[in-house]
């Protein structure tokens, strides 16, 4: 039978047609690579020849025989760029519409080039000697083998658009001129279409969506579906693509003013069977199609959406492009996918000790057992918002432990949840995706907004880590990368004398310094010791701002409520000693009260109300000279013109004289006299 | 502070190098008698305390202060109970650095 492989196709893939489905024929198939099967195939269009190279996905057509040299294919879906003045074509799709045939036409060697000397060889008869670019002399021969013999260095690479080919002749010059002057060319760049009607093959693949041409003068373009591509192949020269993923994350809808008017945004994480990951945006209008749509854990099939260099400062997947889905965009729903191939969730752990080595502020994935729990600390931003920060200490079988800090919202549920879990000494472990390194002490890994946590996933190397727990771990000690210095119990802090503050400067840095004293309370100023605060609820957490009077009533300025009671909180001033000097310190609501050992408000009534001077010199003199161990946060701060050092009481524990002990031998033994 | 009659602090260890000096001590009470107490020093050791208890019921550590009458035994004047909550590995330290390079502190 005689079968019109599309002529001119060659010409027209080369000059970017990726539309085209043209009809070609296999002159010869190779195998390339020597750690990954990559083919290269010679195909033809009956005219003019040219290397394409065989994605991996369809390497089992040619080990199958399911495409062998003659066969003539129907290209479906094929990529071209250009790589050091070479066109590389990448075939992803294809049809084998006749298994075995003659050499149709008189293809001859050599790419399309703008070269008149092959363009006047248009009709080679077979055996005719055509001339390269290079002016050599080269014999055609129908099947022919490596045109270059000898050098082979071609990489095996994935459906990757940048491929170093081999085999092209020489360097020739950038083919392609769009308005070419060779008139061979039919078609300029872009979407224009070969209307490949006149040459429709004999046999359709029945599957394959046929081209449905909208007719829109002289611009048709293809609107059937897209074919499915990896996320890893995804570019921006690319032309129609679809991808098949599942929502690992999705964003919260943020709003924003800038110079172009109020807008908003959310993004979402996608992740194909192959591990790769990617991005999506939609801002305005298109958030309000998609925003209900995304649910994470769901598989979606999406298309035609833009692809832009990802945003390195908020996106931490690994790759260079990021999706903004548009009007034209498709996310549709694919219910049937939903336990396939596709994980939930992929993650690039790395251990404990590798954090230690790790570059500040980079993101990284891990996975430890949780072994302690602190308390959740409201911490005030330099923004003036308030909100809260908590420890939870990690080890893993590296043998090292981490810091890791919980903000905002995860303080209070993933954190409480741990909480509950080590309470209980059930040690949990705790996944996490996206976290970011911190040097502040030591190295310790924090929460960003894009971050996720797992407690207790089912995944193996979460098996894997109980079960190193419950053998070894459990028992283990692990060194903190988290700390400096002087590991003293469970709790790794900075001991320090009072003058020790000063003479070391403590609280100068940018940053604040945190040790713990051991001193005793020496004078308490009776002046203000607590405030007037706000008891309204902001989210799980009170206000505490301070309240003004607002006649008999009391007004927030945060809340913009007036409320008839305030509470009252410590705001306690007083000074501390060692034996080698002293200092003044502040104490709020929590320490307050543990040093008091009266709520704030009843030594206030006993101030203001019952105005009983005698019970409340009383009780602070009966609070004065105990011992307590301080953990204290010491910075620097502007006052007006001036800096003063500010020394913040975050906790005061009564002093455990047997761990106290315990330390100061440990002390003793390092001593040294000279 | 009466430091007229200094005692020095002993575990068992030390006890036999301060024969016939006031020694100070803290034991953990195996068995009480009229008489005499048998009791655990704090690097395991057992030491007989001789004296009279006082009425009071002891607890499970006790000092004595007394002198060391050979080198397992104090004859007792002063007892006080520390309570059934105590440091057995810090009193021995303690111990340990007071007759050893810090000896010079305590006496």
């Amino acid at each position: 039978m005689s079968i019109n492989l599309t002529p001119n196709s060659i010409a027209a893939i080369n000059g970017g047609d990726l539309n085209l489905k043209p009809l070609v024929q296999v002159l010869d198939i190779k195998q390339i690579g020597t750690s990954q099967e990559r083919y290269r195939l010679l195909i033809s269009d009956s005219v003019s020849t040219h290397h394409a190279m065989l994605a991996t996905q369809l390497n089992d057509r040619v080990k199958t025989g399911r495409v062998k040299k003659g066969s003539v294919v129907q290209l479906i879906d094929y990529m071209c760029s250009d790589v050091q003045n070479r066109r590389i074509v990448v075939v992803l799709n294809m049809e084998t519409i006749v298994l075995d045939c003659d050499i149709i036409g008189n293809p001859k060697l050599g790419d399309m080039t703008a070269q008149k000397t092959v363009s006047n060889l248009n009709s080679a008869q077979p055996g005719r000697s055509v001339y390269d670019n290079r002016g050599n002399m080269q014999s055609f021969r129908p099947a022919f083998n490596a045109q270059n013999p000898g050098s082979n260095n071609m990489q095996g690479l994935q459906t990757n658009p940048l491929l170093q080919s081999q085999g092209m002749q020489g360097s020739h010059p950038m083919l392609m001129v769009p308005n070419g002057s060779n008139g061979v060319l039919r078609s300029a760049t872009g979407k224009n279409n070969n209307n490949t009607q006149t040459y429709a093959p004999t046999v359709q693949p029945p599957y394959q969506p046929p081209p449905s041409y909208r007719n829109q003068g002289p611009i048709m373009k293809n609107e059937a579906p897209a074919r499915v591509i990896p996320i890893s192949a995804l570019n921006p020269y690319q032309g129609r693509w679809a991808i098949k993923a599942r929502v690992t994350a999705k964003g919260d809808l943020r709003r924003y003013n800038n110079a172009k008017g109020d807008g908003k945004v959310f993004s979402f994480d996608l992740l194909d069977s192959d591990g790769g990951e990617i991005r999506a945006t939609c801002f305005n209008a298109v958030v309000d199609r998609f925003y209900d749509v995304i649910e994470v854990g769901r598989v979606y099939l999406i298309s035609k959406g833009g692809l832009k260099p990802a945003q390195k400062n908020f996106n931490h997947l690994k790759n260079e492009w990021e999706i903004f889905l548009e009007a034209a965009s498709t996310v549709d729903l694919c219910p049937e996918e939903d336990g396939g191939s596709i994980p939930q969730q992929q993650f690039d752990f790395k251990p404990i000790s590798e954090i230690e080595s790790a570059e500040n502020n980079s993101i990284l994935d891990i996975i430890g057992i949780v072994i302690s729990v602190n308390p959740s600390v409201p911490i005030l931003r330099k923004n003036g918002m308030e909100t809260q920060r908590r420890t939870v200490g990690m080890k893993d079988s590296s043998g090292k432990s981490v810091e890791l800090t919980l903000w905002g919202d995860f303080c209070n549920k993933e954190g409480q949840n741990l909480q509950e879990l080590v309470d209980s000494e059930m040690f949990p472990v705790l996944a996490v995706k996206t976290g970011k390194v911190s040097d502040f002490t030591g190295k310790s890994v924090g929460t960003i907004s894009s971050t996720q946590l797992f407690i207790n996933p089912d995944i193996p190397e979460a098996h894997v880590l109980s079960d190193w727990f419950a053998r070894i771990g459990q028992n283990s000690a692990a060194v903190s990368i988290s700390r400096d210095l002087v590991p003293s119990g469970s709790k790794n802090e900075i001991r320090k004398t009072v003058s020790q503050i000063k003479e070391e400067g403590l609280g100068r840095s940018d940053k604040p310094d945190w040790v713990t004293v051991k001193a005793t309370i020496t004078y308490f100023k009776l002046d203000s010791f607590c405030y007037p605060a706000c008891p309204l609820m902001i989210g799980d957490r009170q206000c505490n701002k301070k309240a003004t009077r607002s006649g008999t009533r009391w007004v927030c300025d945060r809340c913009s409520q007036e409320f008839d009671e305030c509470d009252y909180r410590y705001l306690l001033q007083f000074q501390i000693q060692d034996h080698t000097g002293l200092a003044w310190v502040t104490a709020f609501q929590e320490s307050g009260e543990e040093i008091m050992g009266y709520p704030a408000k009843e030594v206030y009534q006993l101030k203001h109300e019952a105005q009983d001077e005698a019970r409340l010199s009383d009780v602070f003199r009966s609070r004065v000279f105990y011992p307590y161990l301080f953990r204290l946060k010491i910075k620097e701060e502007m006052y007006a013109d001036e800096t003063k050092v500010k020394i913040t009481v975050v906790r005061a524990d009564k002093i455990d004289y047997s761990s106290e002990t315990r330390h100061m031998l440990d002390t003793i033994s390092r001593f040294r006299r000279y | 502070m009466d430091t007229s009659n200094p005692a020095i602090l002993v575990n068992g260890n030390l006890l036999p190098t301060h024969v016939r000096k006031r020694v100070r001590t803290v034991i953990q009470v195996l068995n009480s008698d009229r008489g005499s107490v048998i009791g655990k020093s704090t690097d395991d050791q057992q030491l007989v305390i001789k004296g009279s208890p006082p009425s009071t019921p002891l607890t499970k550590f006790v000092e004595v202060i007394g002198i060391a009458d050979s080198d397992k035994s104090i004859q007792a004047e002063i007892w006080t109970n520390f309570g059934d909550n105590f440091d057995a590995s810090s009193f021995n330290q303690l111990c340990q650095l007071a007759n050893g390079e810090y000896q010079h502190l305590f006496l």
